[in-house]
């Protein structure tokens, strides 16, 4: 994708009412965005347009209560990079997405203030969580999931209350940046546990990079039991 | 006394009267009746139908004797019962020698009747009565049909009659009565029960509304007086706001009355709903889990929305999050410059961040530092 080229996003939802209001969204965003809307077939997410978009929106639950899984695991497994987008709020549903290797999970309850951003930063290949997602990584109580610093939890926790990066910076006295390292670190270090997965391995190797984290801190959160 | 020291009482009276009928009936059949068995042996055309009929009055004692000793009632099997008692009395009927009725070889007359009565022993008197009669009609049937009674046969029918009828019944009467006097016991004991218990509910309901209006008088009243005399005027900012504020306390206070699974997420979507109704948009979000916190703190912990949330432009976001040791309630929101909420419970505390328009307002309470009660 070359850098002033538009970025491109298919969504496949069954309720016509989110495709449009996620393509009016997009539409207004600046740059705006490309939206490809693929209703419920999922075979336009595999093939024609679709098949070339840099994002794909998941709709978790196209058969209601009964979360497709598989599908997004294919998905991930085929190098795609997904947003999850789902009307469920349980911690467990979220956390077990982004294991699969979603780069988000976001509600349908959070908005274009967190699909937009998430669209962008999934283009990138990075990860983006929104407060919903935070708060089930604060909540996660599974044996195991990766230790978190205080401050990283701190952060992961304000983010979640207050839905505002600004207001976590101040509140913290820490940059608006320092804020989006610390909640990075974290999805970090859950790509760096449980299965494996293309986006996730991306993830880890490119903070490494950054030196976003060290190999010695990333080997120091495995939770021991 | 007390109301099961009384009801022991009463199942002891009602055990020993059962006790002293089987004692009375066993007398009458084993020793009165089997006396006079042997003693007209001779006259009976076929002593062995006498002899069935002796059996089954003793068969039914001893099955009373068992089920005493058990500490049971006849139950179902009360009708069979009777109906045997009922039988023998007519076999020995239809074999008793003729003219003999009520004489001394009618020993089944005075013997069956009381084997009776000790089965019916805690039914109705009616019951009791019933078969009484049932045994007397079995007894004349055979004195009028079989016998051709004379004034003096029918005189001492008569006569024999009063002790057969007269003293079993007696023994049902008492029964009756103490069966009576239990059940009228229990209705008032029962009656007593529900009036207390009515009186409680209205001194407890009392109290709370009392307590309920003095919450009030602080804050809700001076506001509906003002309103009313004329110094607070509706259009003033600074009376919406407090308006606004005591709505949410009002129905705060409601809602504290309500039986719910999660009081404070109840009385916080009460809080929640006076600005739902303005038309600002608020998400509610929970995370963890948390103890039932005690009143007083649940009213510091909801205060901060509550105050937030009166001045709250367009939209709102209110969590609440459970961790070990620690409730926090916390509210952001686009709103005027508010006052801050003073806690009054121990353990409570509350931090306010205000930056740009956006109000940031988080109330925790935590449990293990509160004093013990």
């Amino acid at each position: 994708m070359a850098a002033d080229e538009p970025i491109t996003a298919v969504i496949v939802d069954d309720h016509a009412a989110i495709a449009a209001g996620v393509h009016f969204w997009c539409s207004q965003a600046v740059p705006p965005i490309d939206l490809i809307d693929a209703g419920d077939r999922l075979a336009d997410v595999w093939t024609g347009p679709g098949a070339l978009a840099d994002v794909v929106i998941f709709d978790l639950e196209l058969v209601p209560r009964r979360p497709d899984f598989g599908e997004l695991r294919r998905l991930v497994d085929s190098g795609r990079r997904v947003i999850v987008y789902s009307q469920h709020t349980d911690d467990a549903t979220a956390i077990k997405c982004i294991d699969l290797g979603a780069l988000a999970y976001l509600t349908k309850r959070e908005g274009p203030d967190h699909l937009v951003p998430a669209i962008r930063a999934g283009a990138r290949g990075e990860p983006y969580t929104a407060p919903s997602l935070s708060g089930a990584l604060i909540a996660d109580d599974d044996p195991g999931r990766p230790r978190l610093s205080q401050r990283e939890t701190e952060v992961l926790r304000a983010w979640f209350v207050s839905s505002s990066k600004d207001l976590v910076a101040a509140k913290l006295n820490i940059t608006v940046k320092t804020v989006d390292t610390y909640i990075t670190r974290v999805r970090v270090k859950y790509a760096n546990v449980g299965r494996a997965a293309r986006t996730k391995s991306e993830l880890v190797g490119r903070a490494l990079d950054d030196g976003l984290i060290t190999l010695a801190e990333l080997n120091r959160t495995v939770t021991s039991l | 006394m007390s109301d099961t020291a009384e009801e022991v009482t009463r199942a002891e009276l009602r055990h020993g009267l059962r006790i002293a009928t089987l004692l009375v009936a066993m007398a009458v059949v084993f020793g009165l009746g089997l006396a006079q068995l042997l003693r007209y042996m001779d006259r009976y055309e076929t002593p062995l139908t006498q002899w069935i009929a002796f059996a089954a009055l003793g068969a039914v004692l001893a099955g009373e004797a068992t089920l005493l000793g058990l500490g049971r009632s006849w139950g179902r099997l009360r009708g069979p019962a009777i109906a045997i008692v009922l039988g023998a009395s007519a076999l020995s009927y239809v074999t008793l020698p003729d003219g003999r009725t009520s004489t001394g070889v009618d020993w089944i007359f005075g013997a069956a009747n009381w084997v009776g009565i000790v089965v019916l022993l805690d039914r109705p008197l009616r019951t009791a009565a019933a078969f009484l009669v049932a045994h007397e009609l079995t007894a004349l049937l055979h004195l009028l049909l079989l016998d051709d009674p004379s004034r003096a046969d029918l005189a001492r029918f008569s006569t024999g009659s009063v002790t057969v009828v007269g003293f079993p019944l007696c023994v049902a009467v008492v029964a009756a009565v103490m069966r009576g006097l239990s059940a009228a016991a229990a209705t008032s004991r029962r009656e007593i029960e529900r009036v207390r218990l009515a009186e409680a509910v209205a001194a407890e309901s009392h109290g709370r509304r009392q307590q309920r209006l003095a919450e009030l008088s602080a804050t809700t009243i001076p506001l509906l007086e003002g309103l009313a005399d004329g110094s607070l005027r509706p259009e003033d900012p600074v009376v919406q706001r407090r308006c606004a504020i005591e709505a949410a306390r009002m129905r705060r206070l409601f809602a504290e009355a309500d039986d719910v699974a999660d009081p404070l997420l109840h009385e916080l979507r009460h809080c929640i709903d006076v600005a739902d109704r303005k038309g600002v948009v608020v998400e509610l979000d929970t995370r963890g889990q948390w103890p039932e916190p005690p009143v007083a703190v649940r009213r510091d912990l909801t205060e901060a929305v509550l105050i937030v949330l009166a001045t709250t432009v367009s939209r709102a976001r209110v969590t609440v999050m459970g961790e070990a040791g620690l409730v926090s309630v916390s509210v952001v929101a686009d709103c005027a410059e508010t006052g801050m909420p003073s806690p009054a419970a121990p353990g409570v505390q509350v931090e306010a961040l205000t930056n740009d328009d956006m109000v940031w307002m988080e109330a925790r309470w935590q449990p293990t530092s509160r004093s013990p009660r």
